[in-house]
């Protein structure tokens, strides 16, 4: 699950007035060399088509085992673990470490998922599974969600193996093989196997941060560190019901809609924590003076300024990101035509700020729908709270030294909030805080085809993320 | 489709003269009625599960084994069918029991219908197709609505027959089985089955009247239906972009459509008053001294009064009765609890006042919602409906078998909040009243349709004997 960068810019952007260059066009810094291997090994990565319920993921895990098997790391420091994602799906997991010959900190995690989103021929202009080069991309399913981050954090562990690089920490690579569907990998990943992945943080290639508008100016790299939880309440009405030719005063669908008045203009509290104060002073300045730049700037200023916390929520670019947000999704109610509603029932998706529990959540939601309405959450997916990760200063100038060194200055890197979840968030909820900091790039919003059609990456991006993952291990481990 | 009688009274009408005390089921006639009210309790004769034609059958063998000729006994099955209410295979039954000789006059048709509104076991307390009986009720869907009178009907005949009773003109009838869904049985019993049934004079409706009783055991009174509204769905819908539930949008199909429905609640249609409300109000005033008598004689002086007939349309008992309503029953919107709803509907159930038409309703529903984000439609074709004039015949029949058992009991006349079969009669020239002799407890037993439906269990036995007095009566001189 991959978060596009969800704000086009206008034309406001600061200092990016200058003449753009195409930086597709701009040759990669990696090695021939190391290019060939690159994409030789991405080659067999996209063709794998290692879907759900297709038993495909074992290879991708076995492709990239023998890479590291390669470069010398010891079978035993080698695990593909098997586990059952979605019924009947049996996917696996890979864990490898990176021992340190002398670590000096505890281990760093390296995250990513093996497993990508169905893709139909039929639907596409070409085979998904076979892979392609051609106008300056690459092309296939899984070409930028995430084969070419699971490709460059291990090719560039590799690459650096070769040059005699020792780490300082032990490096741990855990790959799932279900992000897409149900997460259990990350789950175990975050319990049950936590022995071959306790570390003191995690990167996760599953994000690319950066991108540049049509024009080719960068719009920034936002590193999701934080994200909301998922969890899906029902508000459910009951009533005596009767013939619907005699009208009662009260009835299940009335009082089910009087509640969801109130839900459409309810509005929790504002909040603010580290992630989105940093996101939004980036925010602030890309908008300059305009209204929405002004209100951030309030904001920050004053995090009691409700008023503008709400101007900032009510910007499309924004939504979602200065709160919880609950919004109604399903509704079903009544039985017969003819019949007055026993009962009506309304499914309330709610994105719960980090860190906020689900039980606060339900309680604000009884206490505003009152007491002819019952709010329950949907036991089947009981959201478990995620804190922000904290804002960590290496990790931020090791990302921002390793973005701006192949984007310039004007590709600012700040922390987002995701309004999903992804397998960072098993992670972050059981301690260990997670990065989003893949260095892949696209054009926004042309290359954003992550689960749509024709997914592709900038061959120059696939070829740089190498080297960007090598200048993180370097700077983070070294 | 039943409506009872929920008026509060303890003063009661003069009673006319008294007959003599009515004939007493006999035991082997009370086992027989309960066996047959049990089993067809039990027979879930629900749209879309298939059962009505084992259930026309059930019924058709009754008559069978009591002697009717195999001759004059039809089940009919046809297929029913709606956008909003589904499908069925669903069949009728016509039974003509033909008179002694030249008839005296054309045919009365019985009716009645097999099929009940669906109960789901979660939201009952006993299993609503398992026929319970517990402190004096039999409990199940069906028990009001109407197998009581399908019962009463059919056994009254039996044991009239086996008292070598002979009718002087024909009796016919029809029991269809979609009268809760589509009244497709009705609209062809109306028409091309109105040979089979001999072109009757009129029908009695066994799926109205009836009467009720307070909680203190004093008569609220009995009501002969003559007038009823007309039934009408529409749909409200609502179709919207979407989107990720991550980033709701301003505009919302669930939300706007709450808001239409929100409304709709605080709508209140223009009040209205017939020949037939005009006589049942003209009863019902003399029964109420306190402020809803009030109201009633502020109404019946004054038709302007807006504000005499919202009190009178407020009380529990009168609802309906003083103009169209229309209610909103069902919901569906959305398709994952992680998107944004792209489309969202609410089906509106009206009961339109005799004579109006349900086009200008759709129209009026528009005004009401004004939002052309929410589409209106109509669910189904139906015309307006009209009253039946009061036949005295009628009346005086219904009234002495009300009477006989119920010494004292009020009589009114009445228009049904509830749409019947009786409709396409009525458009079609044939009167139609609805006679049952079923009562309940007021207002506790008002459960048609609803949840624990239930019949006292004197009441289903009381019915069978009101039948042959109605029978006697109508069609024995």
């Amino acid at each position: 699950m991959k978060r596009a960068i969800l704000f086009a810019l206008a034309t406001c952007l600061a200092g990016a007035a200058t003449a753009a260059t195409d930086p597709r066009t701009v040759p990669t810094q990696l090695s021939p060399e190391w290019q060939a291997k690159t994409r030789a090994v991405f080659k067999q990565a996209i063709e794998i088509p290692s879907v759900h319920n297709r038993g495909q993921t074992q290879k991708m895990a076995e492709l990239l085992a023998s890479q590291f098997r390669a470069a010398g790391i010891p079978d035993a420091d080698i695990h593909i673990m098997p586990y059952e994602a979605l019924p009947g799906d049996n996917t696996v997991a890979l864990i490898v470490r990176w021992r340190s010959p002398k670590a000096t900190q505890k281990p760093m995690l390296v995250l990513g998922h093996m497993d990508v989103v169905e893709a139909k021929r039929e639907d596409w202009k070409f085979d998904p599974f076979v892979f392609r080069e051609e106008g300056g991309y690459f092309l296939g399913r899984g070409s930028s969600d995430m084969k070419n981050g699971d490709v460059a954090t291990t090719m560039a562990a590799v690459k650096l193996m070769s040059q005699g690089f020792k780490p300082n920490r032990d490096i741990i690579f855990f790959y799932s093989g279900d992000e897409e569907t149900r997460g259990v990998g990350a789950t175990l990943g975050a319990t049950k196997w936590r022995n071959l992945t306790e570390a003191e943080f995690g990167l996760n290639a599953d994000g690319g941060c950066g991108g540049y508008d049509r024009q080719f100016r960068p719009i920034g790299c936002g590193i999701s560190m934080a994200e909301k939880t998922f969890q899906t309440y029902f508000f459910t009405t009951h009533n005596p019901g009767g013939h619907s030719s005699r009208p009662r005063p009260d009835n299940a669908i009335y009082d089910l809609t009087d509640a969801l008045e109130k839900l459409r203009t309810h509005r929790f509290q504002p909040m603010l924590n580290e992630t989105t104060r940093g996101y939004f002073t980036e925010r602030s300045r890309q908008e300059g003076d305009s209204a929405l730049g002004q209100a951030m700037r309030r904001w920050l200023a004053n995090p009691g300024d409700g008023a503008a916390a709400d101007e900032i929520e009510a910007n499309p670019l924004e939504v979602g990101l200065t709160r919880t947000r609950c919004v109604a999704t399903m509704l079903e109610g009544g039985h017969a035509d003819n019949a007055l509603p026993q009962s009506a029932k309304a499914t309330v998706n709610c994105r719960i700020f980090p860190g906020v529990q689900p039980k606060d959540v339900q309680a604000e939601l009884q206490a505003m729908a009152g007491p002819k309405v019952e709010v329950t959450p949907d036991p089947n997916y009981i959201g478990e709270p995620t804190p922000a990760s904290p804002v960590r200063p290496d990790v931020l100038k090791a990302v921002t030294a390793a973005v701006q060194h192949f984007h310039g200055k004007d590709m600012h890197v700040f922390p987002v909030m995701s309004t999903g979840a992804s397998d960072g968030s098993f992670f972050r909820a059981k301690g260990i805080p997670v990065y989003d900091v893949d260095g892949s790039w696209g054009i926004s919003p042309d290359d954003e085809r992550a689960h749509g059609l024709d997914e592709r990456i900038p061959v120059r991006a696939m070829y740089d993320d190498v080297l960007h993952w090598e200048m993180l291990y370097k700077a983070l481990a070294g | 489709m039943r409506h009872l009688l929920a008026a509060a009274s303890v003063v009661a009408f003069a009673t006319s003269a008294q007959g003599a005390a009515p004939a007493k089921l006999t035991d082997a006639q009370r086992a027989a009625t309960h066996a047959m009210f049990e089993h067809v309790i039990n027979t879930p004769t629900v749209i879309g599960r298939h059962k009505v034609p084992e259930m026309a059958q059930y019924v058709a063998d009754q008559f069978k084994a009591a002697g009717f000729p195999e001759a004059d006994i039809h089940v009919l099955p046809y297929h029913t069918e709606s956008a909003t209410t589904g499908a069925d295979e669903t069949a009728a039954l016509i039974v003509r029991w033909r008179a002694e000789g030249t008839p005296k006059a054309k045919p009365i048709m019985l009716m009645g219908h097999m099929d009940v509104v669906e109960a789901k076991v979660e939201d009952s307390t006993t299993d609503p197709f398992v026929m319970t009986e517990r402190d004096g009720y039999y409990y199940g869907r069906g028990t009001i609505d109407m197998k009581d009178g399908i019962v009463g009907v059919t056994q009254a005949m039996i044991n009239l027959k086996a008292a070598g009773f002979k009718p002087k003109r024909d009796i016919a009838v029809l029991f269809t089985g979609d009268e809760e869904t589509n009244g497709i049985g009705a609209t062809k019993g109306a028409s091309e089955w109105l040979d089979l049934l001999g072109h009757p004079e009129y029908g009695l409706n066994a799926d109205g009247g009836g009467g009720g009783v307070n909680p203190d055991g004093s008569p609220a009174g009995f009501t002969m239906q003559s007038a009823e509204k007309t039934y009408a769905g529409y749909t409200l819908t609502v179709r919207n972009r979407g989107g990720h539930s991550s980033k709701p949008r301003k505009d919302n199909a669930i939300y706007d459509l709450m808001h239409a429905l929100e409304k709709l609640e605080a709508y209140k249609f223009t009040p209205m008053m017939g020949p037939t409300t005009r006589a049942y109000f003209q009863g019902r005033e003399k029964q109420e001294k306190g402020p809803l008598g009030d109201a009633m004689r502020r109404w019946l002086a004054n038709n302007a009064d807006t504000e005499a007939a919202d009190f009178i349309e407020a009380s529990e008992s009168e609802v309906g009765l003083t103009r169209t309503r229309c209610i909103p029953t069902r919901l569906f919107a959305g398709h994952a609890d992680n998107a944004l709803p792209q489309l969202a509907t609410a089906m509106i159930n009206c009961r339109i006042f005799p004579g109006v038409d349900p086009n200008a309703i759709k129209s009026e529903l528009e005004r009401i919602v004004a939002n052309p984000q929410v589409v209106v439609t109509r669910n189904d074709d139906r015309v307006a409906s009209l009253g039946s004039p009061l036949r005295p015949d009628v009346t005086g029949a219904y009234t002495r078998a009300v009477q006989a058992l119920h010494p004292g009991m009020p009589v009114f006349p009445e228009m049904s909040t509830g749409a019947t079969d009786g409709r396409p009669f009525r458009v079609a020239g044939v009167p139609i009243y609805g006679t049952n002799g079923g009562w309940v407890v007021v207002p506790v037993d008002f459960r048609a349709h609803g949840k624990d439906e239930r019949i006292p269990v004197q009441s289903l036995y009381d019915n069978v004997v009101h039948w042959q007095l109605m029978l006697r009566d109508l069609a024995g001189k």
